[in-house]
């Protein structure tokens, strides 16, 4: 195998690919997974608004959510892709699939995440005179920022592995790099290139997140 | 009669419901006057923290109102609650502290929650840290303070918004005898210091006696005895309370002295052996010395035991008077006139007087 000075602007593009997907997708998942997390913890039973309704619609709808193979979704959604981004291929059409993908898998993390916070903390601030909301944005977030920083830490590893899988289907970045290069054509200088650079990319998201929640943790 | 800060009148609380349904408190009424420390004893699952979690309404009886400064908390719809909330502080057992904010954050939340702006909000935390003596650990996490600075961290956090009541949940259980006293002793100060009413709960006696005027006793969710301390002390109705004061109050009489029999020293003459119980100011030694000048007998001082609660004397002298027949009486006799407490130990007591058990 020669090596080729073109397979390392290759690799570099495809980074910064899968990294565009991953972030957009993570960044988005967050937005609207948090909320669906908190309000999945709040409205439980003997939370702090509790609202048995609305609290197992949001469970069945995330638990539908999350039991659909990826793979699936990726196709099934296409239209409402289209529809939403104006394409299917590329980038910017595999990041609706994974940040709908990733929507339920947040909110269960941050579901997790913020049902460790005691239950006395939480008390304290009703007993304070706290609203719903301040309680929120004041004490369930705050208390369950290193939980929340770990739990988004997984997601982006998830998505790193998915964003391969999306590029499989004309998504671009790394995995796209890796079937289209390394399997279509033979190249196993590439396959393993990008094997490698994924796993480092793994093991920084990892590090990072696990500095990260250990500075926000002060237990 | 001060006024009445705090009325909670057939207060009812049911946990669960059919088969699993728990009693927490059947029927409580009590009334707690303004600025006053009323502590709540009561064993292990007696219903005492239903009962203070009742006065914030972070448990919902069933039945029965809570009057607080006049006004009916169990009445009052949400944002009323969260107002009336605020001018009522809470400590808790395990602190209750936020671990991602510092010292200064945590007393600061009540006062960002209630809205006061950045520039008052400063003064005020510095003002509270200063008063629970915590200046030096402005910036500290709570996860670097030992128990005792969380609890005043806790304290300075209930007082910020000037609330006119404190309750405290077991607030020194989780706390060395040492690290206790100081936080009793701090309670005592900012009870005295800002007029508050504070309404505590505990197991241990010994809080009780330390700072609580008034004390109620409760038991299987249901108030036995309440009084002024010191009445509950000198004369305690239930064997709960009893039991309470035991540990506390080193009162039981030792053995041998017990066993003590009647002496007769010399024709005509006779050794009772009496232990005297006092509260406040009509203790020990002048009436003992009046009592030697007056009847002319001998007074031996054969035990005695001195206590505090809150800041009145409380304890007994056992002592052995020997002399004529009579002037023992007599001696006896004016001893119960001082309104002393008075217990033959040996032999047969003047009559009404209760004797040894
Ligand atoms: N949330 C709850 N659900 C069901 N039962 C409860 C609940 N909280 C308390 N109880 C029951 O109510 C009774 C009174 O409990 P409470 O916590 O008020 O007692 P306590 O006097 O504070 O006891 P301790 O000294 O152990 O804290 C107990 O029998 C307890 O098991
Ligand atoms: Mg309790």
């Amino acid at each position: 195998m020669v090596w080729d000075p073109r397979v390392w602007s290759l690799l570099v593009e495809a980074l910064w690919e899968t990294l565009y997907m991953v972030g957009v997708s993570l960044a988005l998942s967050a937005l609207f997974g948090i909320p669906l997390g908190v309000l999945l913890v709040i409205t439980g039973p003997r939370h702090i608004r509790p609202n048995a309704a609305l609290h197992n619609i949001l469970s069945v709808i995330i638990n539908a959510g999350r039991s659909i193979p990826f793979i699936i979704l990726l196709v099934a959604i296409v239209p409402f892709t289209r529809l939403l981004v104006g394409t299917s291929i590329g980038t910017t059409g595999a990041m609706v699939p994974l940040t709908v993908g990733a929507i339920p898998f947040v909110a269960r993390v941050v579901e997790s995440a913020i049902l460790e916070v005691e239950w006395g903390v939480i008390e304290a601030a009703q007993a304070m005179g706290a609203t719903t909301w301040q309680i929120i944005v004041k004490v369930l977030i705050p208390e369950a920022m290193s939980g929340l920083v770990l739990g988004l830490t997984i997601t982006a590893v998830s998505l790193v592995s998915y964003s391969a899988m999306a590029g499989a289907v004309g998504g671009g970045g790394l995995g796209d790099l890796a079937v289209r290069y390394g399997y279509q054509r033979f190249r196993g200088d590439i396959m393993l290139a990008t094997v490698l650079v994924l796993v480092i990319l793994v093991q920084g998201i990892q590090s990072l997140g696990d500095w990260l929640a250990r500075r926000l943790s002060h237990r | 009669m001060a006024e009445t800060m705090i009325r909670l009148s057939n207060v009812t609380k049911i946990y669960g419901h059919g088969d699993g349904q728990v009693v927490a408190l059947r029927d409580v009424s009590l009334e707690v006057k303004k600025g006053e420390i009323f502590g709540i004893i009561g064993l292990s699952g007696a219903g005492k923290s239903t009962l203070i979690r009742c006065i914030n309404r972070l448990e919902v009886p069933q039945r029965g109102t809570i009057e607080i400064g006049g006004r009916d908390i169990t009445k009052l719809n949400g944002r009323e609650l969260r107002e009336a909330r605020r001018g009522i502080g809470m400590i808790f057992q395990h602190f209750n502290l936020l671990s991602s904010r510092t010292v200064f954050g945590n007393v600061a939340f009540p006062l960002e929650v209630a809205g006061v702006d950045r520039a008052e909000l400063r003064k005020r935390v510095k003002e509270l840290v200063d008063l629970v003596g915590l200046s030096d650990k402005l910036y500290a996490y709570p996860s670097q303070l030992s128990g005792g600075q969380k609890q005043r961290v806790g304290i300075a956090r209930a007082l910020a918004n000037r609330p006119g009541v404190l309750l405290c949940d077991e607030a020194t259980s989780a706390l060395d005898p040492e690290t206790t006293k100081s936080i009793l002793n701090l309670l005592r100060d900012v009870n005295r210091r800002l007029e508050l009413t504070i309404v505590l709960i505990t197991h241990e006696m010994n809080v009780i006696k330390e700072i609580c005027d008034t004390v109620a006793v409760i038991e299987n969710g249901q108030i036995v005895e309440n009084g002024p301390v010191v009445e509950v002390f000198a004369n305690p109705r239930t064997s709960t309370a009893r039991r309470f004061i035991k540990g506390v109050l080193h009162t039981e009489i030792p053995e041998e002295i017990r066993q003590r029999k009647l002496i007769v020293h010399r024709e005509g003459c006779v050794g009772k052996t009496v232990r005297i119980s006092f509260i406040g100011q009509s203790a020990g030694e002048p009436v003992i010395s009046s009592l030697i000048r007056r009847f002319d007998v001998d007074v031996n001082i054969i035990y005695a035991n001195l206590d505090l609660i809150k800041e009145t004397p409380f304890g007994s002298l056992i002592v052995e008077i020997v002399g004529p027949d009579d002037n023992v009486e007599g001696s006896l006799q004016y001893l119960a006139d001082q309104g002393l407490k008075i217990e033959v130990l040996n032999g047969v007591g003047p009559t009404g007087l209760e004797s040894a058990g």
